[in-house]
């Protein structure tokens, strides 16, 4: 098993217009991309809503990675396929496509996201945002681990692997039977891995000082706030189109004939 | 048709590995590996040392060239079926228990090799009294300390019984009496014509036990030999971001006050028995 659509989700320095916009407007994208994904259960508004995130993939330089966690979900894909066309009697492979749309939406918009925010630049953000330093850094540190976490899981699965253990067991108990190998570990080790860190942030004062400065500051820029007006617009347009969808024309409620 | 004895255990053949974003971790590596041998792969952090060692068994597939195992290219091969015959010891054993008891764990490196329950057992309690782990038989792995917990990472491949046995990093956090152990193993497998791998930045304990040493720099075999003739070479040592052994640096110490010892003596009881030779001749003049 490749984890390597996970590196869909590390950070990534560039210059770009995405990458040098406020961590809160990008945070305002991966919420509004969510909240739109939700809103819409039919094929055409939500392929709609992923043509209009594609720009932004691609002005972020960013398409070969997008792609990369798109293929990685790809197991996922056929799981939602095969349960919906096998349980679901009326336009099952439609609402299947549409949920593989929607999931595709929301995973875009935070890959867009952890890509492109600098853990760093999170915690200001948040703290700018009134949450207690504290839960802000928490929050950040975590955001940081996940590149270190897929490893520790490559690094588990080989270490199984080594003494005979094989990642694909047929049957779905043998399957789920077949994940406490890897999760005991990494949990094992995570939990160990927090203790620690905490320890080592405590016996360096962390916390010391409620009323703490930063070296560095953020701020809105002209184009957060345009970027945002632009976000906030289309959310309003599409709350709009689901409150009179009815009205809409047909070919947008298009669905299979199966 | 070449005998199957004649062939080395492990053939790597111009091996590249890249990884994905691009670093070259292994570039142009061959190496040939027979059977019995007990080599130690040193070099700087970065140099591709674990890297190569998972090719061995599958876990990492060249970019470029083979690794043959016995004669026969492993690239077709499976994971589960290169590790019945290639065991690798990793860092950290954390990594790899998750079972409720010490006896489930060593049950789990067995019933993938799909033994009957009664063999499984009779293995279990064997090992179990090996590795003098009895005792916690029905405690949690993860309540062992550090040194108990690689033992029983070991322990959980050993059962296995494969032919090569690679250890990365196996005496890093062991206190003496554990490193100490570890070397009795080592030995015990060796008598019994197993091939040991390992990969360490412990130079005093490859100095004193490992016949053949590999250094590894970039990705690449900057040197391949006898353990006496590589740490002879300061030029080499240096350049692999080791430091020399304490006995070669005693040599030199010895050398300053007139007393030269030749380069082939580099083991603890070899200088022992050399000074002890010198100082006889001296006291019969």
């Amino acid at each position: 098993m490749s984890l390597e659509f996970l590196s869909a989700f590390k950070f990534l320095k560039k210059e770009t217009f995405l990458h040098n916009l406020d961590p809160r407007t990008k945070l305002l994208l991966a919420i509004t991309y969510t909240i739109s994904a939700l809103l819409f259960q039919e094929i055409i508004p939500l392929l709609l809503i992923l043509i209009t995130l594609l720009p932004v993939i691609i002005v972020g330089r960013l398409f070969k990675k997008w792609m990369k966690s798109v293929k990685g979900m790809s197991f996922l894909y056929i799981f939602i396929i095969v349960l919906n066309t096998l349980f679901i009697d009326e336009n099952g492979l439609s609402f299947a496509i549409a949920m593989i749309l929607r999931i595709t939406i929301m995973i875009s918009a935070f890959s867009l996201f952890f890509l492109t925010v600098d853990p760093n630049d999170l915690a200001l953000s948040l703290i700018t945002m009134k949450i207690p330093y504290e839960y802000a850094f928490s929050f950040s540190l975590a955001f940081r681990f996940v590149p270190t976490i897929a490893i520790e899981t490559q690094n588990i699965i080989d270490a199984q692997q080594s003494r005979g253990y094989e990642m694909q067991k047929k049957g779905i108990i043998n399957q789920i039977k077949n994940l406490f190998p890897l999760l005991v570990p990494l949990i094992v080790s995570s939990i160990k891995r927090a203790f620690n860190v905490a320890e080592a942030l405590e016996s360096r004062s962390f916390g010391n000082k409620k009323d703490r400065t930063f070296y560095y500051t953020i701020r809105y820029s002209l184009k957060d706030w345009i970027f945002s007006l632009y976000l906030i617009l289309l959310l309003t347009s599409l709350i709009f189109i689901k409150i009179n969808f009815l009205l809409m024309p047909l070919w947008f409620r298009w669905s299979l004939p199966l | 048709m070449k005998n199957k004895n004649s062939l080395p255990l492990i053939m790597v053949h111009d091996v590249d590995y890249v990884y994905s974003n691009g670093t070259i971790a292994l570039k142009q590596v061959s190496l040939n590996i027979n059977k019995g041998e007990f080599i130690a792969i040193m070099g700087q952090n970065g140099a591709g040392k674990t890297t190569l060692i998972r090719t061995f068994n599958g876990l990492i597939r060249p970019t470029k060239g083979s690794i043959y195992l016995e004669g026969v290219n492993i690239d077709s091969k499976t994971i589960a079926t290169i590790s019945k015959k290639v065991g690798v010891i990793f860092q950290n054993p954390m990594h790899q228990l998750f079972s409720n008891t010490l006896e489930d764990e060593i049950k789990f490196s067995l019933k993938n090799l799909n033994l009957d329950k009664e063999e499984i057992q009779i293995k279990v309690d064997q090992v179990l009294e090996e590795f003098d782990l009895e005792k916690y038989r029905k405690r949690s792995p993860l309540n062992l300390s550090g040194g108990e917990s690689k033992k029983l990472a070991i322990a959980s491949i050993l059962c296995r019984d494969p032919d090569i046995l690679v250890f990365d990093e196996p005496t890093l956090g062991q206190d003496a009496k554990e490193i100490n152990f570890l070397l009795g193993l080592i030995k015990n497998e060796l008598e019994r014509g197993k091939t040991i791998i390992m990969v360490t930045h412990n130079i005093e304990f490859t100095v004193e036990h490992v016949p053949r040493t590999i250094l590894m720099s970039g990705g690449q075999i900057i040197a391949d030999g006898p353990t006496e003739s590589i740490f002879n070479n300061e030029f080499l040592i240096s350049k692999s971001s080791l430091i020399m052994s304490q006995i070669y640096l005693f040599k030199k110490e010895l050398q300053k006050i007139g007393i030269t010892i030749p380069k082939e003596v580099i083991r603890e009881s070899e200088i022992i028995n050399f000074l002890d030779n010198y100082l006889e001749s001296k006291s019969t003049i």
